[in-house]
């Protein structure tokens, strides 16, 4: 058996299985969080080796292709970075054991990672469930935290009824056509009225199962409380590392061969893309809490992205990839700044907007940082956001999909309103009289991590071509 | 390539700025000035060369370099005479605007200037780009840095003036990147090559509706710009409340970048779809002209004043691009600078005057001439300037406009020039009540120091000269109009391929 191509999988297994190991030998929280890190690192570079591998490893559960291993790459980037804003968020005087929160951290990449090259639907359904249990550990680590606790429970009870929804999904289709294989199924069509009506009642339950996964309109409510609640690094892993694990599923599947969405359910993704463009930028107005804001702006962030995968064709393909990755930088960075103003040990994080008073005053660096984010975010240049945003447009207009276009202008001149809000704030002058989160010092790692997070952005935003040249190997 | 300097210099330069900022505000303002010299070093020696780079018509300078390949983006610049004369303006008035706020900005001066000098490359860009979404970069970048300087360091209201200015100028923003994909898209279905080069786009057969759309789209952003009635909401509250040295390049370069867009993209990609727009355009600019005029005679507040002041100026600008004729089009090439330089003065005057009054209250200004000699002669002489006093710049640019439009418009051509009037009423009237009269209360009566006054000769110099012998400027200019306005034959003839 060839694993090869399987490189990166088989690492972040035998990680994910060592790591209890290294904790019974030296609770050490730094030991633990290095060797969860240099495992990372180590699965990242294994992907040029599995890239090259000569037969399919395990071609029966995976598909280990250029796309897949793409968001793989992805997957652990955004892993490693958010994992480093977390070793330091964690502090010694947390009244909790903290070891245990970078187990949790790569069982949950372990599960996307398989949920990103799941080949048939069981071995999707196991990479789902692993990365949201994981997740859910994450959310509520801080128990002393009522927030979090309730965002824990929040996240418990709906995410395991879009999982009943999955799996029921997945029972339906399997009964229509006796396959788990997803290629498989896709390319066949059923014998029968009745098993075709089974497996498009199953499909739609897979739907509203990755509806509620990438959060979008109508399967949003859990979106704020569990973004406000949890943990910044948690808070980052949540709206990164899970979409992009459900992100990755769903676009190997549309580019299958024989693939073309039905009119319906083109219309249907329309109507959710409208929906969360506009749901997501309106209700962030009323918001006081960064990670709440944050987390409307992830929902409209994903109608776009919608925008993109309905512009098919080969401008939106890499439109689509292109824009995960300027999302996923930017919100990485955005909850990183947040992450790097707190600490685990307070009662709650530095994440109402008005506590970013006076940043340019007294951390300019650190406020011109996230006002890159912010202006990333709402697709201004010279920030990669920018550059996102006008590829979606432009496989819009190839598409010529000028209404949704119109929407994507009216909500991104709403979402205008509250990133420029919190730019205003940073901009005024702190009270004098007022002890000011900023004054922490912030570690070398973190400084570290921010950097590689803006620095992308920049550059991207100024000059994309090697990015998009990077991206569109995936389609090779 | 030195096109290229001439954009990276106050780029580096604004980096520079904010790290000298970071150790003394001094250094910061002298590394700005330098940068700024550095940058009219560049460009003014540009006026006497020729572009080694072949381009369809009359250039003095362009450069060319890959950028996104796969969308067929490019980092095209040219510099033909409107654009020098602009950039020219756009360096000059920054150099003012660095003086200015001398005394003017005492916080975060590193990070004053280096949105002051990034603002000035977006708009110096801005005046160079020839590939459309170089253009839309520029056109975006030159927003932010402004955004910031209003909102740190305007007046009372500024957090509202700048969400307003940045939401009214963005959101037009999004629509030229919309036209710009569909132009491109356009062209695309026509060649087969997907490009955003102007030289190629301007082939493109834009008859039919979705060729209108574009041109609306576009046409839409840049009057929104121009602050033109009924889209100038933006322009008397952000103008108002931004510190001197904003209100200054809001004025007299941020506005120009929307003539300057009417006259560069607007009319030779889309001639057809602009000709027939061309009624509605007009009446625009007539109503520009005189609601700007009719609210700046009822306003108290001297730079609110000034501030509607220009809406009813570029009501001129308006009419001329939109008359297709070469005499109006001179005229307003004029009109912008000469604009450019009387308000740009206006506003440090008024700047001036808050700065010794703490007000901007026409009501409790009154006998400035007594305690403030110097100021108040030029201000008169701006505000004159301004009104289209003969002998100055702005006249001739006004004259040369109703000139042009009145063969072709002649019942425009008699409203407009009826808006003179209340221009001369608004302008009296605030000479009046700012510089005569009795002095009511106690002032400051530190009158303008040897700075502030060699910078008002300066420019009263070049209003003057503008006034008096024009030909030069209407020289440089001369060949880049042949090269934004396709001649009539040609443009028909492109349109009844299309067709």
């Amino acid at each position: 058996m060839n694993l090869q191509g399987a490189a990166p999988l088989v690492i972040l297994t035998i990680l994910a299985g060592g790591l209890p190991g290294v904790v019974a030998i030296k609770r050490c929280y730094r030991l633990i969080s290095a060797v969860a890190g240099l495992g990372l690192m180590a699965a990242l570079l294994s992907i040029p080796y599995a890239l090259q591998a000569p037969v399919p490893a395990l071609p029966a559960m995976f598909t280990f292709n250029a796309l897949s291993l793409g968001f793989i790459g992805l997957i652990l980037v955004s892993a490693l970075l958010i994992l480093i804003l977390a070793s330091t968020y964690w502090q010694a005087e947390t009244p909790l054991r903290r070891e245990e929160y970078p187990l949790l951290f790569v069982a949950g990449i372990l599960g996307a990672t398989v949920l990103a090259a799941a080949a048939n639907f069981m071995m999707l359904f196991i990479g789902l469930e692993t990365m949201t249990l994981a997740m859910i550990g994450m959310i509520a680590y801080p128990l002393f935290r009522p927030g979090a606790e309730e965002a824990g429970m929040k996240y418990l009870v709906l995410s395991g009824m879009s999982s009943s929804f999955v799996l029921f999904g997945i029972g339906l289709i399997e009964l229509s056509s006796g396959s788990l294989d997803i290629a498989q199924i896709i390319a066949a069509t059923p014998a029968d009225a009745a098993s075709r009506e089974m497996l498009i009642a199953g499909l739609a339950m897979l739907a509203i199962g990755t509806g509620f996964k990438l959060s979008v309109v109508p399967f949003h409510i859990w979106v704020p409380d569990v973004y406000a609640g949890a943990p910044a690094p948690t808070g980052a892993y949540v709206a990164v590392i899970a979409k992009l694990g459900v992100l990755a599923i769903l676009i190997r599947v549309i580019n299958l061969p024989g693939v073309s969405l039905p009119a319906s359910v083109q219309t249907l993704i329309t109507v959710i893309a409208i929906l969360s463009m506009l749901a997501g930028n309106l209700l962030a107005l009323l918001q006081d809490n960064l990670k709440r804001i944050l987390g409307y702006s992830s929902i409209a962030h994903l109608g776009y992205l919608l925008v993109a995968i309905l512009a098919a064709g080969t401008i939106g393909q890499v439109a689509v990839v292109f824009y995960i990755v300027a999302y996923a930088i930017t919100m990485i960075g955005a909850f990183g700044v947040i992450s790097v103003l707190s600490r685990s040990s307070a009662a709650r994080d530095v994440d109402k907007v008005l506590e970013l008073r006076g940043l340019f005053w007294t951390r300019p660096a650190l406020a011109a940082v996230m006002t890159l984010f912010l202006l990333s975010l709402a697709g201004i240049p010279p920030a990669l956001g920018f550059i996102a945003k006008m590829y979606i447009m432009a496989a819009g207009v190839h598409t010529q999909l000028w209404g949704l276009l119109a929407i994507m202008v009216v909500s991104g001149v709403i979402g205008l309103f509250y990133y420029l809000n919190i730019i205003l704030v940073m901009s005024m002058k702190p009270h004098t009289d007022e002890a000011l989160p900023g004054v922490l010092a912030i570690s070398i790692p973190n400084r570290l991590a921010i950097a590689m997070v803006s620095l992308p952005i920049l550059a991207f935003g100024i000059a994309p071509s090697p990015l998009i040249a990077l991206l569109k190997l995936m389609f090779d | 390539m030195m096109l290229a300097w001439l954009l990276i210099v106050p780029m580096a330069g604004g980096l520079l700025a904010w790290l000298a900022g970071l150790f003394n505000p001094l250094a910061a303002r002298i590394v700005s000035l330098l940068i700024l010299l550095l940058d009219l070093a560049i460009a003014l020696p540009l006026l006497h060369s020729t572009s080694n780079i072949a381009m369809p018509g009359n250039w003095m300078a362009g450069f060319n370099a890959p950028w996104i390949p796969a969308f067929g983006m490019s980092f095209r610049l040219g510099m033909d005479g409107v654009s020098w004369l602009l950039v020219v303006l756009t360096i000059l008035i920054g150099i003012f605007a660095i003086i200015v706020s001398w005394d003017e900005i005492d916080d975060g001066v590193g990070f004053f200037h280096a949105n002051l000098l990034w603002s000035l490359a977006g708009a110096i860009g801005v005046f160079v780009a020839l590939d459309m979404f170089l253009f839309f970069y520029f056109w975006e970048l030159m927003l932010v840095p402004m955004y910031f300087i209003i909102a740190i360091w305007g007046h009372e209201n500024r957090r509202r003036a700048a969400i307003k200015f940045f939401l009214f100028t963005q959101g037009s923003g999004l629509l030229i990147l919309i036209s710009i994909l569909a132009l491109a898209f356009i062209h695309q279905q026509q060649t087969g090559v997907l490009t955003f080069n102007y030289f190629e786009l301007i082939q493109t057969h834009t008859a039919g509706t979705l060729g209108f759309l574009i041109m609306l789209g576009l046409f839409i952003a840049f009057v929104v710009k121009l602050a033109s009635f009924p889209v100038h909401v933006w322009l008397p509250e952000t103008h108002t409340e931004a510190p001197t040295a904003g209100s200054v390049i809001l004025a007299s370069i941020l506005l120009k970048t929307g003539a300057y867009g009417l006259m560069r993209f607007v009319v030779p990609l889309m001639p057809m779809a602009a000709h027939s727009l061309a009624p509605v355009a007009l009446w625009l600019g007539v109503g520009s002209i005189l609601y700007g005029a009719f609210l700046a005679y009822g306003q108290s507040d001297l730079k609110k004043l000034i501030a509607y002041t220009s809406i009813s100026h570029m009501g001129f600008v308006l009419i001329g691009v939109f008359v297709f004729n070469n005499i109006a089009w001179q005229g307003v090439v004029i009109l912008l600078v000469a604009h450019g330089i009387s308000t740009g003065a206006l506003f440090i005057i008024v700047g001036s005057v808050q700065h010794r009054l703490h007000t901007r209250d026409l009501a409790r200004m009154g006998g400035m001439w007594t305690d403030l000699p110097r100021l108040s002669s030029f201000g008169t002489f701006f505000i004159l300037a301004s009104m289209g006093l003969p002998g100055l710049g702005n006249f001739v640019g006004e004259f040369l406009i109703l000139r042009g439009a009145w063969a072709m418009a002649p019942l425009i051509t008699v409203i407009a020039a009826i808006g003179l009037i209340p221009a001369a009423m608004y302008s009296l009237i605030a000479i009046q009540r700012a510089f005569h009269g009795p002095a009511d209360e106690e002032r400051d009566t530190h009158d303008f120091g040897a700075r502030e006054t060699a910078m008002m000769l300066v420019l009263a110099a070049a209003i003057i000269y503008l006034g008096v012998y024009p030909q030069p400027v209407l020289n440089v200019a001369a060949p880049s109009l042949n090269n934004m306005q396709p001649q009539p034959a040609t443009a028909m003839l492109k349109e009844t391929r299309a067709g």
